[in-house]
């Protein structure tokens, strides 16, 4: 009896209060729980951060920037040497060949910015949540993932390739530190667009590659890997920024070509 | 009066809500960049950045040269065919499309195993700093990939024996011991094909083939 009266008045009250009280009310138990989330997720960080994590990250960025400075002065100096190189071509029909043999040179070595028929495919991590048992590196785009599709895509036939905007060369290691991906010793922020210029048959030849099944089946289909694609009219893949300059390696005098295909 | 003061409260609240969820989700897309990573990692990462700011500080140095002589030689209105054939040479080099030779390393990988395998080999040796590598006696240019399952591998339409051997110039002693450093590729080969075989042997001089391929692109142009 006594216990029947005492619901009766608890339901009552709850019944007296205004509605935007409850609303708040709910708000604040959201906002409390958020508060704690972040506090909790940040106080790790900030501990490692303080510690040793913030001067090597400020000194990443830094140098990221670096980077770029430098390359685009590479470029700006390869592009000044060009122009002067063509403005003393003269008469000399010796001068002339030279300067051709050069910029065919350069087009081979990827000094040269290209625009042509090709593909732009991009790769982004997976947004699905790892199992307890599984590894979240597998749910992210390694270096793997990019040399396979650019193993896959010169066999495809591709003339030149870029993966954000960092041309592939035969000194061109990609590799992955700790999730993070570099190329041409620079850093590659995801999402990974890769340019390739090809023949118009570059895209069909690619989806017929077993290979390139396999690596679609493994990492889209297992993992989730975001793998996109776009056709465009023009493609356009950057020069090389980085160094020619061999220091062990010496040009021999007599050329001998090794068997082609 | 009172209804306004509610609905600023709640406005209030609901303000500070919509914050800290964008502050907590934007503390996870950290994660799969520098924020995620270990002390360890970010000095590699650091260690790596230098080395190609270095690299680029060199060729920068070199180009300044050039064009400074190029400069004064257009000055004097005669034009350096000795310099033009250099950076010519030196390019070709660069691309393959010239024999060259300097010290560096033979790989000799002798067993069962497929094109990835290699192609990680030869991903290692380029970090290594290797200036040019030659797989079965085929320079590697833009293009290459040895491909194939174990058994059948191939570079550019040549079938490689078994064992073959993999050259490549550079610094003898930074290509050994990154190949062969404990967790390095020659241990992860192992540990992925138990049953090849791979040997490093630093040599003082190698010669490198050049490549028989055109590198010329057909289907693009030098963008203006």
């Amino acid at each position: 009896m006594f216990s029947r009266r005492f619901a009766d008045s608890v339901v009552d009250r709850v019944r007296a209060i205004p509605s935007w009280q409850v609303t708040l009310g709910l708000a604040l138990l959201g906002l409390g729980f958020l508060i704690a989330a972040q506090l909790a997720s940040e106080r790790p960080r900030v501990r490692y951060t303080t510690q040793e994590r913030t001067p090597l990250i400020e000194t990443a960025v830094r140098l990221q920037d670096q980077q770029e400075e430098l390359s685009a002065r590479v470029l700006e100096l390869r592009e000044s040497i060009q122009a002067l190189e063509q403005a003393g071509q003269g008469t000399s029909a010796a001068i002339r060949d030279l300067n051709r043999q050069l910029e065919q040179a350069r087009l081979a070595a990827g000094l040269i910015p290209l625009r042509g028929t090709g593909l732009v495919f991009q790769l982004e991590d997976s947004v699905q949540p790892p199992g307890p048992d599984e590894n979240q590196l597998d749910f992210l785009v390694s270096a793997q993932d990019l040399r396979t599709m650019v193993e896959e895509l010169w066999l495809a036939g591709a003339e030149a390739i870029a993966i954000n905007g960092e041309r592939i060369t035969p000194t061109t290691a990609i590799i992955d530190i700790g999730g993070v991906v570099l190329a041409n010793s620079a850093y590659l922020a995801p999402p990974y667009q890769i340019a390739a210029i090809g023949a118009d048959e570059l895209y069909d030849r690619l989806v017929g590659s077993p290979g390139f099944a396999d690596f679609v089946r493994a990492r889209q289909d297992d993992y989730g890997i975001q793998i996109a694609y776009a056709d465009p009219d023009e493609v356009d893949v950057p020069a090389f920024a980085g160094t020619v300059t061999l220091r062990h390696a010496r040009p021999l005098p007599s050329a001998s070509p090794s068997p082609g295909p | 009066m009172r209804r306004l003061r509610n609905q600023l409260s709640l406005a209030a609240v609901a303000f500070l809500l919509g914050l800290l969820v964008v502050v907590q989700l934007r503390a996870q897309a950290v994660g799969s960049g520098l924020g995620s990573m270990s002390s360890q990692d970010l000095t590699v990462f650091v260690a790596n950045l230098n080395a190609g700011l270095d690299q680029r500080r060199q060729e920068i140095a070199s180009l300044e040269r050039d064009l400074a002589d190029l400069s004064l030689d257009r000055d004097r209105g005669v034009v350096s065919l000795d310099q033009a054939r250099a950076e010519l040479s030196r390019i070709r080099a660069y691309a393959g499309l010239d024999p060259v030779t300097g010290p560096g390393v033979t790989v000799t990988i002798d067993g069962p195993i497929d094109g990835p395998g290699i192609e990680n080999l030869l991903n290692e040796l380029r970090n290594a700093g290797a200036e040019a590598i030659a797989v079965g006696g085929v320079r590697i240019v833009v293009g290459s990939v040895v491909t194939g399952s174990p058994g059948g591998l191939a570079i550019e339409g040549n079938g490689l024996g078994e064992p073959f051997e993999v050259w490549a110039i550079g610094a003898s002693e930074t290509l050994t011991g990154s190949l062969t450093r404990i967790g390095g590729i020659v241990a992860q080969v192992g540990a992925t094909y138990p049953d090849v075989t791979i040997t490093v042997t630093p040599v003082e001089r190698l010669e490198l083939p050049a490549t028989g391929r055109d590198l010329v692109p057909d289907h693009g142009g030098p963008r203006l």
